[in-house]
């Protein structure tokens, strides 16, 4: 099979381009997965991060560029030997009447089982394992139909746990869920790695990836602009080029994570990066996105700038912190 | 399976044994079900007269062969296409095969009506025609094989051969009266003749049918699911719609239009095993679909005997009651 050292990447995706409907969704896009590593990719609303890792996974035709699996192009791997080489698991489950958790997470198990051959022993040990480290032992018996959002995203995860692949795809699998059903699903995700698995997670909270990812990669526009260890690369500048929000990470003495955001179009550099100087009187005049030394991308960040996308303006001269849009395109994204 | 399932599908399976010896046994004349016994194929010693034999092995097996085979035809056409659209509404009639076999037996009964014997053979390739049409219109081009393509296809390529139909009809109205038994669904008396023509595709139907199930069952969590599973989704469609439209042509070609059934006793098992699993389901659907339709069938004959009515109303009038309670039950 592929890792034959363990530091070899289990994926290198390198210049991906996607169409769809004959529109470039993705132009330029390199990400690298190693075993034990999670990479959050990361960006705004249609960047194309789920295109991108669908092409990752071998669910879309890439238009150009390569994707290897432990080093053999996706599209040479039959489908069946791709399928013990990564699970992916989608973002909108479907949700079908008449089947149980158990017999969910045995479909994922199916890739092992022959077409004309039954389940045996070891499958199903494989459906148990999965279940349990997805912390679904529990709902076994339930129909998917009866499970709240957190329960079936957990039961997702042990359909993709039980193809027994050593990497796992998981496209926005925090999405739709509260705050503690979030918190199961990233300490689920962080031991899934820590026990040597390769995970890509799909994430839009900020603050959530840069505490359980090993690496994040920034998408924008169809390109990765940024990768990088989650401090290098979530910089207050990043977050203002890419997002286009005046905002900045913190993470405090015991490993608490904070994003710090200007929700009423502050200027960028308001914060400090340290999360201290809140700042909402948008004191800072910062017309140009000129920051603050502690705000600039620390050496170490790969990958090209953005585009030099306009950052929020000033507020109006004479109305510090009233409320207002910002006025550039769009609100800023949360 | 749970106890459950097993229970459904053994109801099931006792039903079809009792209703096949009475399909036999029932008729013009009654015959007591040990000479049925005796005069079996393979299993019975012979020790019956000549007429009974006669009767028993040339007239009445031929119709319950014709009724079982159809049945489970018709049940497992309508698992697969229910699975691989993920649409409740799927039956034969989705893939235009309904339609196509209408109009290919019209066209013999209405317009030569001298060349009966080919209604079947013209009702299995019209319905075949009809379903290839659909899906060259649903897989062509970008975007194809998507569900909602095929089924809209399928309801314009039907909506052709129903009209082709009504034309039929309004050419050759005093001939009218001829098709309605096809119309209708209907199981007769033709020995074995037409079965011997058609059973190859039953029987490579419903083998691969049997091979589909696995494929079909991981489509259930959705697409991108069964493609991170190694299955091309699109292609398990293809294939599970295209096998059930020729089981249905097959079928269409030895009793008529009973499309129904293909949209009722999938659902029925369904609802009575509680699990959408078409290990349980296609199966299940074959052994119940062959019970409902036999059932139907010994109805149909014995209500106004001697007259031999169509099956399909019977089919109906038993099937539907049956489908409201488990529904009932279920929500």
């Amino acid at each position: 099979m592929t890792g034959e050292h363990p530091t070899d990447p289990l994926l290198e995706v390198h210049g991906l381009a996607v169409r769809l409907g004959g529109r470039d969704i993705v132009t330029d896009a390199d990400l690298v997965l190693r075993r034990g590593e999670l990479v959050a990719v990361v960006g705004p609303n249609g960047a194309g991060k789920s295109t991108i890792v669908r092409a990752a996974a071998g669910l879309t035709r890439p238009a150009a560029g390569t994707v290897l699996w432990g080093g053999r192009d996706v599209r040479s791997v039959g489908p069946r030997r791709l399928a013990r080489l990564r699970a992916f698991v989608p973002q909108r489950p479907q949700v079908p009447q008449g089947v149980s958790v158990e017999e969910a997470v045995a479909i994922g198990r199916s890739s092992h089982i022959g077409p004309l051959s039954r389940p045996g022993a070891a499958d199903r040990l494989a459906v148990t394992e999965a279940l349990e480290r997805a912390a679904a032992a529990g709902l076994r018996d339930r129909q998917l139909t009866t499970l709240s959002g957190g329960e079936l995203q957990r039961v997702q995860l042990a359909v993709g746990l039980a193809q027994g692949a050593p990497a796992l795809i998981a496209d926005e699998p925090t999405s739709a869920l509260d705050l503690g059903a979030t918190a199961t699903m990233a300490r689920l995700l962080r031991s899934l790695a820590d026990d040597g698995l390769g995970v890509i997670l799909v994430v839009h909270d900020l603050a959530l990836a840069s505490a359980i990812a090993d690496e994040v990669v920034v998408v924008e526009a169809g390109r990765t602009v940024a990768t990088g260890p989650p401090s290098a690369v979530l910089t207050a500048d990043r977050l203002a080029r890419t997002w286009r929000v005046d905002a900045a990470l913190a993470t405090d003495a015991t490993g608490r994570t904070a994003l710090h955001v200007g929700w009423l179009g502050g200027p960028p550099g308001a914060s400090s990066p340290d999360g201290t100087g809140d700042d909402p009187d948008g004191a800072g005049d910062d017309p140009t996105g000129e920051h603050p030394a502690g705000t600039a991308p620390p050496a170490g960040v790969t990958g090209a700038p953005s585009s030099g996308v306009p950052v929020a303006p000033d507020p109006p001269p004479g109305a510090p912190g009233a409320i207002h849009p910002p006025t550039t395109e769009g609100p800023p994204a949360p | 399976m749970t106890l459950r399932q097993v229970a459904v599908l053994g109801t099931s399976a006792v039903v079809l044994v009792i209703a096949a010896l009475a399909s036999v046994a029932l008729g013009s004349t009654t015959i007591p079900v040990r000479d049925v016994l005796h005069a079996l194929p393979l299993v019975g010693d012979g020790r019956v007269d000549g007429p009974t034999d006669q009767i028993i092995n040339s007239l009445r097996i031929p119709r319950t062969v014709t009724a079982i085979l159809v049945g489970a035809a018709l049940g497992v056409a309508g698992a697969l296409l229910q699975g691989a659209l993920a649409n409740p509404l799927a039956s034969p009639d989705v893939v235009g095969v309904t339609a196509g076999s209408g109009f290919g037996a019209m066209i013999i009964l209405l317009a030569f009506p001298g060349s009966v014997t080919l209604v079947p053979l013209s009702a299995l390739v019209f319905g075949l025609v009809a379903t290839a049409l659909v899906f060259a219109v649903a897989w062509a081009g970008r975007g194809g094989g998507s569900i909602a393509r095929l089924i809209l296809a399928g309801i314009a390529v039907s909506a052709v051969f129903t009209a082709g139909t009504t034309a039929l009809m309004t050419a050759f109205p005093d001939r009218v009266s001829t098709a309605i038994f096809f119309i209708a669904g209907y199981l007769s008396y033709d020995g074995w003749e037409t079965l011997r023509g058609v059973w190859p595709y039953f029987a490579f139907g419903l083998v691969a049918a049997a091979l589909l199930i696995r494929p079909l069952d991981r489509l259930a969590l959705g697409d991108d699911v069964a493609q991170s599973l190694g299955v091309r989704p699109r292609v398990v469609r293809l294939l599970a719609a295209g096998i059930a439209a020729l089981l249905a042509a097959a079928s269409a070609a030895l009793a008529g239009l009973l499309g129904f059934l293909g949209l009722v006793v999938p659902h029925a098992v369904r609802l009575a095993g509680g699990t959408a699993s078409h290990r349980f389901v296609v199966p299940t659907s074959a052994v119940a679909g062959a019970a409902l339709l036999l059932v139907a069938d010994t109805v149909a004959r014995r209500v106004a005997a001697p007259l031999d009515l169509p099956v399909g109303p019977f089919m109906v009038v038993l099937g539907v009651p049956l489908f409201l309670w488990l529904l009932r039950k279920a929500v």
